[in-house]
C-alpha cells in the first residue's frame, strides 16, 4: 500500500479548513452557505488528493484519470465526513481516497473477471516494463521480467495473458488527450512517398485525417516509419501497453472504415 | 513444434487463433512488441482470409515454432477464381509492418480439394531494430 505519510500528521497548512469543517458539518442540509463552503473545502485539500494519485502514478493509469478518481474520492470524504464521530478529517478522508483510487484500478480497469493473484501478477509486470525496455533498448522478453521479478517464467506468461483482459478506459483513450512529445505536422505532411505505395490510399488519407493526433501519430510511425511499440511508446510518452491499446483499437477502427468502401 | 488447428471460418473464432500464436511466441520467448506483432498479424491475416471465405468454408491454420522464428500458414476454401488479398493495400502493408515475411497464394482446385487461398505470416525473435 502507498505510504501517504507524508502528508504529516499535524495538516499545520491545512489548519484553517477544520472551522470551516466543522461549520459545512452543522449546516443545514439546504443552507445557501453549502455549495460555496462545499467549494472551499474541496479546493482546499485538493492537494492532498493529487498526493495520493501521484503515489499510483506509473502503474499504467494516465495521472489524469487518478487526478479526477482522487478528487472523486475527495468529495465523497468531505461530504460523509462527519466532525462529532471524534476522528480528524485526514484520517478519515485518507483512507476514503485511496480506496477510491484502488477500486478504480481494481474493478474499472479490468474488461472480465480476472483473479486477484492475475491482477496483482500483471500489476507487477507492468511496474518492470519500463525500466528494462530503458536498459535493453528493446522490449524485454518473458524470461528477462521473470528474472527481474524473481518468479517462474511460466508466471509471468500467465500474468502477460490475465493482461489482455485489462483495459483501461478505451473511450477515454480514442479519443485521446495528450500528444506527447512527438508532434503531427511532421509525420503526415512526410507520408506522401509512403502512401503512393498504396493503392486504397485514397480511402486511407480521409480517416487518418480524422483520428485524433495522438492515433495518427502512432498510426503513422507503427506502419509507415516502422518503429516497434517500445520506440514509440518512448517517443509520445506513454507505456508499450497502452501503445498496444491504441494501436489495435484504431486498427480494427480503420480497417472496418475500409472494408465498408469496398 | 508445429500445431494445426481447423474451424469454421467465422469472427468468433479469430480471438482463440490469435491468442495461440501469442502464447506460442510467449512461451518461445520472443520479446513484447514481437509477441504483440504477431498476435495482430494473426488477427489481421485471420480476418482477411474470413472475408474471402464462403459461408461454412474451412479455415485451417498451421503454427510452426522454431526457437527463433513462428511461422502461421493459414488457407481457406474459396470459390474458384477468387483472388489473394492485393499486396498494395493498406491492410497488407500493415501485415508487413507486423510480420518479418508475409506471402499469399491462391491454390487451384485439385482432387478431393476445393479453390483455397493460403497466407503466411513468419516472425523472427529478435525485433527488427529501425534507425
Amino acid at each position: 500500500m502507498p505510504s501517504v505519510s507524508s502528508v504529516g500528521t499535524e495538516h499545520g497548512e491545512y489548519a484553517h479548513l477544520s472551522p470551516l469543517q466543522r461549520r459545512y458539518a452543522e449546516l443545514a442540509a439546504d443552507d445557501p452557505e453549502r455549495p460555496r463552503l462545499r467549494e472551499q473545502l474541496i479546493n482546499g485539500y485538493l492537494p492532498v488528493a493529487e498526493h495520493i494519485a501521484r503515489r499510483f502514478a506509473g502503474r499504467g493509469e494516465p495521472l489524469d484519470d487518478l487526478m479526477q478518481v482522487a478528487t472523486v474520492g475527495l468529495i465523497n470524504a468531505v461530504d460523509r465526513f462527519e466532525p462529532d464521530r471524534g476522528s480528524d478529517f485526514f484520517s478519515f478522508a485518507v483512507p476514503t481516497i485511496t480506496g477510491e483510487v484502488r477500486r478504480y484500478f481494481r474493478d474499472h480497469g479490468w474488461s472480465t473477471r480476472v483473479p486477484r493473484r492475475l491482477k496483482d501478477l500483471h500489476i507487477a509486470i507492468r511496474s518492470t516494463l519500463a525500466e528494462l525496455s530503458q536498459q535493453l533498448g528493446r522490449a524485454p522478453r518473458p524470461s528477462e521480467i521473470a528474472e527481474r521479478l524473481g518468479l517462474p517464467v511460466s508466471e509471468v506468461i500467465e500474468g502477460l495473458q490475465a493482461g489482455e483482459a485489462y483495459r483501461s478506459s478505451s473511450l477515454d483513450e480514442m479519443l485521446g488527450s495528450g500528444e506527447g512529445k512527438a508532434t503531427l505536422g511532421e509525420f503526415i505532411g512526410g507520408l506522401d512517398g509512403e502512401l503512393a505505395l498504396i493503392d486504397d490510399r485514397e480511402a486511407l488519407r480521409p480517416l487518418l485525417a480524422q483520428l485524433p493526433p495522438r492515433e495518427r501519430t502512432i498510426i503513422a510511425l507503427r506502419f509507415f516509419r516502422q518503429l516497434t511499440q517500445t520506440q514509440i511508446a518512448e517517443q509520445v510518452g506513454i507505456s508499450q501497453m497502452h501503445v498496444s491499446r491504441v494501436l489495435r483499437q484504431t486498427l480494427a477502427y480503420l480497417q472496418e472504415q475500409m472494408a465498408g468502401l469496398d | 513444434m508445429c500445431l494445426e488447428l481447423h474451424t469454421t471460418a467465422g469472427t468468433a473464432v479469430i480471438a482463440t487463433i490469435r491468442t495461440v500464436a501469442a502464447d506460442l511466441a510467449a512461451r518461445a520467448d520472443f520479446d513484447l512488441d514481437s509477441i504483440d506483432d504477431l498476435r495482430m498479424a494473426v488477427d489481421d491475416l485471420c480476418a482477411m482470409l474470413v472475408r474471402l471465405a464462403p459461408k461454412d468454408a474451412t479455415l485451417r491454420c498451421r503454427f510452426t515454432a522454431r526457437p527463433e522464428r513462428i511461422e502461421v500458414a493459414a488457407d481457406v476454401d474459396v470459390e474458384d477464381e477468387t483472388e489473394p488479398p492485393p499486396t498494395r493495400s493498406f491492410g497488407w502493408r500493415v501485415l508487413e509492418c507486423l510480420a518479418d515475411d508475409v506471402s499469399a497464394v491462391a491454390l487451384p482446385r485439385e482432387l478431393g480439394q476445393r479453390s483455397r487461398i493460403c497466407i503466411t505470416v513468419a516472425k523472427n525473435a529478435a525485433t527488427a531494430q529501425q534507425p
